[in-house]
């Protein structure tokens, strides 16, 4: 059988189990309060009714039975709260103040007894009262019995055990409210990440746990999770786009290679033709799709790492100096006026191999989709915020306003690049190198279209500050 | 050349052997990090390729051992791990070169040359020649049938590492590698024109191209 819910919460078991604890302490306590009380009163009545007992056995050494029987009555008849009972040795009554004769056997020593006394209450009835008393007999003579009526002193002990027990019961029912209700507090505050924890099972990675702004160790859980997941959501999203990338670059290429291996096989089947032609093309095929591999292949590792290895202090402009010297002749080539500006004195902190190929991707693109007699500009600077941008300016078609933050959010091709492979991916080697190093990736707008040419598109690559 | 393939691929190992074979050379193959420190230690070998993961003992903890015991046959290291920090690993344990999987045959074939040529001049040099063509390190100049060629800097280092491994082919990525000193791939055929450039320095106005392009591999100067 399972426990309703509320019952097998931590906090509640954890009540259960102080409150045991407590109730065990408490129990301790009031059972020592107890027999300290009651053995307290006991005591007291019983020296009381030694006293008592001595103070007759001392008027029957000086007078006798008749002495002692004067004092008896005498003070029966006193406002003196012992119960007597005189008896001869033939066990006749002689004197005493209560009706009973609680004495039994006596064989000379004082022995005590407990019996009950008949009394009338305030209204007249008939009621037993427990009492307790002392007889012995006097020399070889009477029996002398000294007693007490101890009801008061029980029904104030009964008081006191009842006292306790309804205190005793008090904290069991308290705790156990208590239990309850932080349960229920805690449960609320765990309930919104437990359903967080649900739905991430469930395979919805965009639920978010709520921040109550408490500042609690609930909140603290709470916004731990959702960072987790924010992160957990960008590398799934990573290794689906690397997935999708996969797909999308490796498939028409591998399609065509085997087409080709497959008419080339014919073709020898057949006896007819030379596959060399056939060959070379899948060879080439074959390069493109390893290169396309390689590319997907960094852009995953970067994103599942987070951050970029081997970090280092560099100047900027030297990064792009050389970059660009690798770049000037092939823009040259293509009738590419490529321009350079570097701010000197800068430092950058990163990794040179990867943003090295970054920029290297950005002037690839910038190369391809410039037409002859256009222009390129690639520029280094820092920005009054302090972070470090380069950027690289053609006068390309560019992007469309709509397509920008597609293009670099999700990394897609647009549609008017399908015929130039791998420009998709470049891009987003570039976007997870500039993730990876804290910064990010812009596009931007070109100088502007003039006539058939433009409106171009400006690509920034822009790294933090470095600390 | 006698060259040692240590790789536990063993469908690899069998290509890597018949094309270094066809052109020329004796392979001896290891299947495991053990069995090649064996084999190193056995004979003599002028290249050893030499797979990163492995089975008994990896690549690295081989070259390492090795270069301890004083061997210092040139190594390619092959990898299917492709980071920055993989290579430099590489190359700290003692790796010459470092060549990630999957690899274009003719790249394996031309790292494999152009290593076991940098065991052979191992001495400083100061002049080099190739033919006709001559490469003065010192004051910087270079001439061909004592007529002086006016280089850019890049271009300078960029035809002294043709001259190094003249006869040999060399590849796009290994010129990037070796004078650009970048490890990526570009998209574009940026080399081809920093080539072209070469070549119409140093060919032409002469009888005879020096500077040949080698089909589905890269380039190659001949003397």
């Amino acid at each position: 059988m399972r426990l309703p819910r509320i019952f097998r919460t931590t906090p509640f078991r954890l009540t259960v189990l102080f409150l045991a604890l407590f109730a065990s302490a408490a129990m301790g306590l009031l059972a020592y309060i107890y027999v300290a009380t009651a053995g307290e009163a006991t005591r007291r009545t019983d020296e009381d009714i030694t006293r008592e007992m001595h103070s007759l056995v001392a008027a029957y050494g000086r007078a006798g039975v008749d002495g002692v029987n004067q004092s008896v009555i005498e003070r029966a008849a006193s406002e003196r709260p012992f119960l007597y009972v005189l008896m001869g040795a033939d066990r006749k009554r002689i004197s005493g103040s209560i009706a009973e004769s609680p004495v039994d056997n006596v064989s000379g020593a004082p022995t005590w007894t407990t019996f009950s006394v008949t009394d009338q209450d305030s209204q007249g009835h008939t009621v037993k009262h427990p009492a307790r008393g002392l007889q012995q007999q006097l020399g070889a003579g009477p029996i002398l019995f000294v007693g007490s009526d101890v009801g008061g002193d029980e029904a104030y002990l009964a008081r006191v055990v009842g006292a306790l027990q309804g205190a005793g019961a008090l904290v069991v029912v308290l705790g156990l409210a208590g239990g309850v209700l932080m349960s229920r507090n805690v449960t609320r505050s765990m309930f919104s990440l437990t359903e967080v924890v649900d739905a991430v099972r469930n395979g919805d990675l965009s639920v978010r746990a709520q921040v109550r702004g408490t500042r609690d160790e609930f909140d603290e859980l709470a916004s731990g999770v959702n960072e987790m997941l924010d992160r957990l959501e960008r590398s799934m999203a990573g290794h689906r786009h690397a997935g999708d990338a996969i797909a999308h670059d490796l498939r028409s290429p591998l399609t065509r290679l085997r087409a080709r291996l497959e008419v080339a096989y014919l073709d020898v089947e057949a006896g007819k033709g030379d596959p060399t032609q056939a060959l070379a093309q899948a060879l080439e095929d074959t390069d493109g799709v390893m290169k396309t591999f390689s590319a997907v292949l960094a852009i995953a590792r970067l994103q599942a790492a987070g951050t970029a290895p081997d970090p280092v202090l560099f100047d900027p402009s030297e990064l792009a100096a050389n970059i660009s010297e690798l770049y000037a002749p092939l823009c040259e080539d293509k009738g590419i006026d490529f321009g350079v500006e570097l701010s000197q004195n800068l430092q950058a902190r990163g990794n040179r191999e990867f943003l090295a190929q970054a920029l290297a991707n950005i002037l690839d693109n910038a190369v391809k989709y410039t037409p002859s007699g256009g222009a390129i500009m690639l520029r280094v600077r820092r920005r009054s915020s302090g972070e470090i941008e380069f950027s690289v300016t053609d006068t390309g078609p560019g992007v469309p306003d709509a397509d920008r933050e597609r293009v670099v959010q999700r990394f897609l091709r647009l549609e008017n690049s399908r015929n130039q492979p791998g420009a998709g991916l470049g891009l987003s080697l570039v976007a997870a190198v500039a993730e990876a190093h804290g910064g990010r990736l812009e596009l931007a707008e070109g100088p502007g279209r003039v006539g058939e040419i433009g409106p171009g598109l400006r690509v920034a690559l822009v790294l933090p500050r470095p600390a | 050349m006698r060259i040692l393939i240590v790789e536990d691929d063993l469908e690899a190992a069998d290509a890597m052997e018949r094309g270094l074979s066809e052109v020329g050379n004796a392979c001896i193959r290891a299947a495991d990090g053990e069995a090649g420190l064996t084999a190193a230690r056995d004979s003599e070998f002028d290249v050893m390729i030499v797979d990163r993961m492995m089975p008994k003992m990896n690549g690295v903890e081989l070259i390492e051992t090795l270069r301890r015991e004083g061997d210092q046959t040139p190594v390619l290291f092959l990898s299917a791990l492709g980071e920055v920090g993989d290579r430099v690993a590489g190359l700290q344990a003692g790796g010459d070169d470092y060549l990630v999987k999957p690899y274009a045959f003719a790249e394996l074939i031309a790292r494999v040359e152009a290593l076991a040529r940098r065991r052979e001049t191992g001495s400083v040099q100061t002049l080099l020649r190739v033919g006709a063509l001559e490469m003065d390190l010192i004051g910087r100049t270079v001439h061909r049938d004592g007529k002086e060629i006016d280089l850019q800097p890049r271009e300078f280092q960029l035809l002294e590492f043709m001259m190094r491994h003249a006869g040999q082919s060399v590849t796009r990525t290994m010129l990037l590698e070796k004078v650009w000193e970048y490890h990526f791939d570009p998209q574009t055929n940026v080399i081809d024109v920093h080539i072209s450039r070469l070549r119409s320095k140093i060919d032409k106005g002469f009888e005879r191209a020096m500077l040949q392009t080698v089909r589905g591999a890269g380039y190659r100067l001949d003397a």
